[in-house]
Order: structure tokens, then C-alpha cells, then sequence
């Protein structure tokens, strides 16, 4: 029996919603995959009464076993939801029809090539963009079109926007991923598990320990295994350390779009100083390799008391920084009412991370759906209400809050030390869902294992979940918001384009 | 504003000294790996030793292991598998002119020694400003990060006449993160043919160096690193590299543009 995870098979789909619509949630209790098989032509109204009753899409993609199907995962009340319709065609009537948080990963799907999602009018091609091929999206004399990307002004990842503008206004946006696509899903396949952990901490530099513990908790939970308290502690302080970062990331570039000199090298500096406390305790400064399934990657090489004093000096800092930094209305001038969503636009397209939580959503794969450490630790969800590049920026700062009193937690020494339940085999087998709060959003891992060795896997990336309301978020903002725009959203290609 | 002038005054001078005095990387830093001191591959397992790379940078010809640091994405299995042969070291300086200065050997050290230390004497006589513009053609983010912390005011490379432009036209030295994607290969030429002679470019990351985890097998067009599409001067291998291996495989490349190495 699997202690960690609860995994229940319903028979059939009625089942689900007559019986699970009326359950409880288990808020303390073990977070559960759900598992309905329903016929490929009743996927469409399953995954429609899912999302009528609250449900967020996540993804769709093929699963291998026990029948090559394929597997619609939804996040609803608590539980990964997954609909499993057996692949007897090579196409199926498409997700995206009914809801827009589908239009990218059923593209995707489309150019892999295995299955053809169906639809009117048909989905377009992504995962190979030529550069020089893009069109205009408004009609209209007035209207031209601005290519921004891939190669772009500073020092950024490559993606492509292609603005369509009356000359300071932006009309509409379409957002082009994929520049960098490196098949690295295929990558898993034949791989030992210990090459997948090093390989699922190289696929997205920002949320390099998301992605880890994410394929971690796959892993851990396909065996049935739950790691030592000691295990689980150690995660929390590389992830939390990450998201530090990588907010701090985001102030640093947003008071570049400012020109705010000293505020660039505050935060720059701030920003360092995390990294070389990184550096020091894991010997990387991305914590690569620090979180692998079953034990503690890298033991660090500072002790406890050693990093708290670290996270003191920075706290004390970083209250000074983050404070100035509110209070400049030369900066805060160019954030508020810049790029605004709702909530119903965030529930439209499934958004996730900060960007939701700026709406006043509350997703948060460490309280939704506790994993490791957070099924114990003290969490409160950062979240603000007024949708705007502004309140992006404040939750950041309160998550960053909330990170320093998570370290302080899983750094306090353990008066009782969980010994965890069983050792990871060396030939797993089996299947199962892992996840983590990214600095960015929730990363999911699928992930199959036969004895030992990868087979498929998918990843569910953050980034590829909010590209599309980044530019929905343009509403009568003009060009020289967008850089404002775009930092605040704090997304990564690498990791849409994985 | 006040606020803003006495916070940068208060912190004082934080910024490294290099490349005038070494940069000294923390305990335990995995900077690259390398064979353990006195360390002898016997030829037996050598196999083995090979397949314990998830990247082939392990090969073993003639009972001899070689190590190519262009291919190593540090994740420490060959360490953790073989502890009497490799270590990680906790090097900053990790840059090379060729290709083949990456690839090491168990018996000998590695060379280059004599231009790093004339990086001091050639950042004093750069003549001119040396710009820079860095295209993403694949990595994972990381080397982004690193890169953008050159301008921080620990790494400042303005210090040294080391400028970022926007422009491909304005840039002397072009740095390539990344494995080079099908998407990404005729913007990076593009950017390439852009520039104006003289120019150098650095392949920064294990990913631009050779591929890395990206790179596969029988593919020899695609995601095989910065050489395939551009003739490459300076390799920074590092998953990702450091701001100062980034920093050292820079000043090699303002070497080469300004006509000043010193060998």
C-alpha cells in the first residue's frame, strides 16, 4: 500500500463527479490521483463537467501504460484529477474547444506528431517557429506589425513576440515559445533514474530545485517510498532559497526598466548574496543536483546556525530594499494599472504561481496539494487583489517573506526525526504524478518507470501555462509598458520550451 | 531619492578584485572535475567508467580515461560512482582557447597557465571598450542569470572596458548560451554576420560547448553546441559557468579582437 499518496481507480466517470463532488476535501489528509478511464469520445464532456465545477486543466498528454492512452490531468478540490481514454485512433475531438488553458499543450501534442486533436478552426503548428514567418493578427489600415524576438535587446532568453500596434498602442500580441525546444521529454526515455534527477535540474535554470524535487516526488511516489524528515527539510531550503532568487530577479529587472540605478544594484547585490549562499551550502549556485529521489544529493557543507545568521543580515536588508523600493513613486509610477488581469481571465486560461495570486487566486501547489515538508510546515499564501504588474511585485515581496519564515522552520533543529517509510528500491517500477511550487508557477512531472529505467515522462511547466495571459493582460497599455509587463511576469522559456 | 543615495553608500565597496588578484570560489563549489592526485585508470573497468556519464564525457582509449570538460554537465555521477579517481575542484577559471584544451587527461595537468597569467596585464592595455552581445540560441535560463550578474556590483565588468550592446552592429565579442535549436540556428548566423570585423565568439555553458544533455546521438545537425553554426574562440564549460569563468572566457576573447595575446 501506498502510504504517501492515496491512488483510487473509479470505475466510471459518472462516478467521479456523484461521488467526489459531494466528498469533503481532505485538506490534511494525503493528496490523491484520481484516475477515471472514459471512452476517447466522452473525454470532451468529462473534462467539460470537471471544468464547469471548478476544475483546472493542467495538461494532456500519452501515457504508456497499461494501454497507450491518452491521459487528460486536471488539478480540482485538492487532487490531481486524471482522465485516461485508451488511444484507438490517431485523433480525438480537442480540449481546446473548450477551454483556452489547452490551446498550447494540445498544439504541442499536434506536432509531436501521435495524436491529432480535432478542431474548428484547426490548431496551428508551434513547436518549430521560423522567425521570419509571422502575420498580422488585427485588420486594419492604421495597424502594423512589430516582430520582437527571438533575439532580443539585453540579456534574455529567446521567444518571439509579434505586437501588433497602431504606433504606441499595442493591439495584440501574439506570444511564439518553443525557439528553444530541445526534446528533452525524449531525453528521459532509457535514462537510470540518478541521470534523470541531474537531467530534470538542468531543464530550467530559474526552477532548477522545482524541477528536481517535482521528479523527486514522481519518483518517490511511483515506489511508494517517503524520504526522512531530514530529506524533506533540506528540499524546503533549496526551494525556498530558489524562489528568493528568482523574485529578487524580478525587482532587479524591474527597477532596470526604470532606470533606477541604485535600486538595479541593491537588488543585484541581494540577489548575489542568495547565490553564494546557494553556492556554499550545495556547492552550486542553482543547488544542482542537491535534490535526488530518496536522500539528500549533496550534504551541505554549512551548518544550520551558519545559514540563519546568513538569512538574518539578508532579511534586514531586504526589508530596507523592498520598502525604498515600494515607496518610489518614479518606479511604482510605471507599475500600477500596468497589465491587468482578473480573476475570470486567470480561471479562463488555468494561469498559475504569482500572476494568479496577484488576482486574488489561490493556487499554490505547497498548500493545494501539500508535498514533503509542507504537509507540515506553517504556510501562508501571499496574494493581492488588484491583477496589475504592481501586485505581481508585492506578492513576490510577501512570498519572499513567507520563504525566510519556511527556512527558519525547516532549519530549526527536530526535536522527533520522522525516519520516513522505506528505501528507495533500485529497479522502480511504476507510474505516478510529482509536484512543486516553481518560483514561477506549479511544475508537474509524469513520469513512468520500468525497473529502474525511465519511459515516457511529460512535464508541465508554469511558464508554458501563463505565456498566453501575458498577453491578454494588455489592456490599453502601450509599447513602453511592455518590458514592465513582461519582467513582472517572471516567466522562463527554458522551461516552456524544455 | 535620498533613501536610495545613502543604501548604496552604506554598503561600501563589495566588488572583486579580479583579474588583478584570484578570485577564491567556497568550499565544496563544484566548479569542474578533475582526476584525484596520484589517481591510476586502470585499464579493467574503463567501460564502465564510461557509461557512468549521462553526456559521454568520460572515454577511455588505450587503457587511458581522457575527461572532456566541454561535454561534463557536472552532475557528479562519475564522483559519486568512482571517488578514487574523480573530484570535484573548486575552480573559477575554467575557460579555453581550443576545443581541445578541454578534454584532460588522468597523467597530465591542465595547460594554459601561461595566458591566464597575462589576463591582468592584457585587461590593464585593452586599448578600447569591448562590447558584447549575448544571443540565447537554447540553454536553460541559468547561463542568463550568470551572464546578467557580470553587471552586479560584485562582478562589475564595466570596470574592465566590458560593455553589453543591444546591437549585433556595435559588438566585438558575440556570447552563445545554448545547445544551438533547429529555430535558433539562422537568427544566431544572422546576429554573426551582423557584426563587424574583427570579432570572437565564446561558447558559454556546457550546452553551447558541445550540446550537453540536449545533444543526441545520430543527430549532427542539431543541438551539437556553438561550432556546428559558428567558428567558435573561446569555450566556457560550467552547468552553468560562474560569473567569473564567464568573466575569464571574456577577457580571452577581448585578447583575440584587440590583437593583444600574449602566448
Amino acid at each position: 500500500v501506498n502510504v504517501t499518496r492515496r491512488r483510487v481507480e473509479i470505475q466510471r466517470a459518472d462516478e467521479l463527479l456523484a461521488e467526489h463532488l459531494d466528498a469533503p476535501i481532505e485538506r490534511n489528509g494525503m493528496p490523491v490521483e484520481r484516475w477515471v478511464p472514459v471512452k476517447l469520445d466522452d473525454l470532451p464532456n468529462a473534462a467539460q463537467r470537471l471544468l464547469e465545477n471548478g476544475a483546472r486543466f493542467v495538461s494532456i498528454f500519452i501515457a504508456g501504460k497499461p494501454t497507450r492512452s491518452l491521459v487528460a490531468a486536471f488539478a480540482f478540490r485538492g487532487e490531481i484529477v486524471a482522465l485516461r481514454a485508451p488511444l484507438n485512433g490517431n485523433a480525438y475531438p480537442a480540449l481546446s474547444s473548450l477551454t483556452r488553458a489547452a490551446e498550447l499543450p494540445e498544439r504541442e501534442l499536434r506536432d509531436l506528431g501521435d495524436v491529432l486533436p480535432l478542431r474548428e478552426p484547426a490548431l496551428e503548428p508551434v513547436l518549430r517557429p521560423d522567425a521570419n514567418d509571422f502575420r498580422r493578427r488585427v485588420e486594419g489600415e492604421e495597424a502594423f506589425v512589430i516582430p520582437y524576438g527571438p533575439i532580443r535587446s539585453g540579456i534574455f532568453e529567446s521567444i518571439q513576440y509579434v505586437i501588433d500596434t497602431g504606433g504606441e498602442d499595442v493591439l495584440a500580441i501574439e506570444t511564439r515559445p518553443f525557439f528553444k525546444h530541445r526534446s528533452l521529454e525524449q531525453r528521459f526515455r532509457g535514462m537510470s533514474i540518478g541521470q534523470g534527477a541531474a537531467l530534470a535540474a538542468r531543464i530550467s535554470g530559474p526552477a532548477s530545485v522545482a524541477h528536481a524535487i517535482a521528479f523527486a516526488e514522481a519518483v518517490e511516489h511511483a515506489a511508494g517510498v517517503d524520504p526522512p524528515a531530514l530529506v524533506h527539510a533540506w528540499r524546503v531550503v533549496h526551494a525556498e532559497l530558489e524562489r528568493i532568487a528568482a523574485h529578487l530577479d524580478v525587482a532587479t529587472r524591474l527597477a532596470e526598466d526604470a532606470a533606477l540605478s541604485v535600486g538595479v544594484a541593491r537588488f543585484g547585490i541581494l540577489k548575489e548574496e542568495v547565490m553564494r549562499l546557494r553556492a556554499s551550502i550545495s556547492g552550486s549556485r542553482f543547488a544542482r543536483d542537491a535534490v535526488v529521489p530518496g536522500r539528500v544529493g549533496v550534504p551541505s557543507s554549512l551548518a544550520a546556525p551558519d545559514i540563519l545568521a546568513a538569512l538574518r543580515s539578508f532579511e534586514r536588508d531586504f526589508a530596507h530594499d523592498s520598502k525604498l523600493l515600494v515607496e518610489t513613486a518614479s518606479f511604482t509610477d510605471r507599475l500600477i494599472g500596468s497589465g491587468t488581469l482578473d480573476r475570470d481571465t486567470i480561471d479562463a486560461y488555468g494561469g498559475v504561481g504569482p500572476v494568479a495570486r496577484a488576482c486574488s487566486v489561490a493556487v499554490d501547489a505547497r498548500f493545494e496539494r501539500p508535498y514533503g515538508a509542507y504537509r507540515h510546515l506553517g504556510l501562508r499564501i501571499a496574494s493581492a487583489d488588484s491583477g496589475d504588474a504592481m501586485a505581481r511585485l508585492v506578492v513576490r515581496f510577501e512570498e519572499v517573506e513567507t520563504s525566510l519564515h519556511l527556512l527558519r522552520q525547516a532549519l530549526r533543529p527536530r526535536r522527533r526525526n520522522h525516519s520516513g517509510h522505506g528505501d528507495l528500491p533500485s529497479e522502480v517500477s511504476g507510474a505516478a504524478f510529482g509536484w512543486a511550487e516553481a518560483p514561477m508557477g506549479e511544475v508537474v512531472y509524469w513520469l513512468e518507470l520500468e525497473r529502474g529505467r525511465i519511459g515516457r515522462s511529460h512535464i508541465v511547466s508554469p511558464s508554458l501555462r501563463n505565456w498566453p495571459l501575458f498577453a491578454a493582460s494588455f489592456r490599453g497599455d502601450v509599447l513602453t509598458d511592455f518590458s514592465f509587463i513582461e519582467h513582472s511576469f517572471g516567466l522562463s522559456p527554458a522551461g516552456s520550451d524544455r | 531619492m535620498l533613501g536610495w543615495v545613502t543604501r548604496g553608500l552604506r554598503r561600501g565597496i563589495v566588488t572583486t578584485r579580479y583579474p588583478s588578484s584570484p578570485e577564491q570560489a567556497p568550499f565544496g563549489f563544484r566548479g569542474r572535475v578533475g582526476f584525484r592526485e596520484g589517481a591510476s585508470s586502470g585499464g579493467k573497468d574503463a567501460r564502465a567508467r564510461e557509461d557512468v556519464c549521462p553526456t559521454s564525457a568520460i572515454s577511455a582509449g588505450n587503457g587511458l580515461i581522457s575527461l572532456d570538460r566541454g561535454r561534463c554537465v557536472l552532475c557528479g555521477a562519475c564522483v559519486d560512482a568512482y571517488p578514487e579517481l574523480f573530484q570535484f575542484e573548486p575552480e573559477y577559471e575554467t575557460a579555453a582557447r581550443t576545443r581541445a584544451a578541454l578534454v584532460v587527461g588522468d597523467r597530465h595537468a591542465a595547460p594554459e597557465k601561461a595566458v591566464q597569467r597575462s589576463l591582468a596585464e592584457q585587461a590593464r592595455g585593452l586599448k578600447r571598450s569591448i562590447h558584447i552581445r549575448h544571443v540565447d540560441a537554447g540553454s536553460d535560463g541559468a547561463e542568463e542569470w550568470e551572464i546578467a550578474a557580470l553587471t552586479n556590483p560584485y562582478y562589475d565588468m564595466q570596470r574592465l572596458g566590458l560593455f553589453f550592446t543591444l546591437t549585433p552592429r556595435h559588438a566585438d565579442v558575440l556570447l552563445v548560451t545554448g545547445a544551438v535549436t533547429t529555430s535558433m540556428a539562422e537568427p544566431l548566423r544572422r546576429a554573426y554576420e551582423a557584426m563587424p570585423f574583427p570579432k570572437a565568439v565564446v561558447a558559454a555553458g556546457t550546452d553551447a560547448c558541445s550540446g550537453g544533455f540536449a545533444a543526441r546521438m545520430g543527430d549532427a545537425d542539431h543541438l551539437q553546441g556553438v561550432a556546428r553554426v559558428l567558428p567558435v574562440d573561446v569555450y566556457v564549460p560550467g552547468s552553468p559557468p560562474s560569473p567569473i569563468a564567464l568573466l575569464h572566457g571574456l577577457l580571452l576573447a577581448a585578447g583575440i579582437v584587440t590583437h593583444e595575446v600574449v602566448e
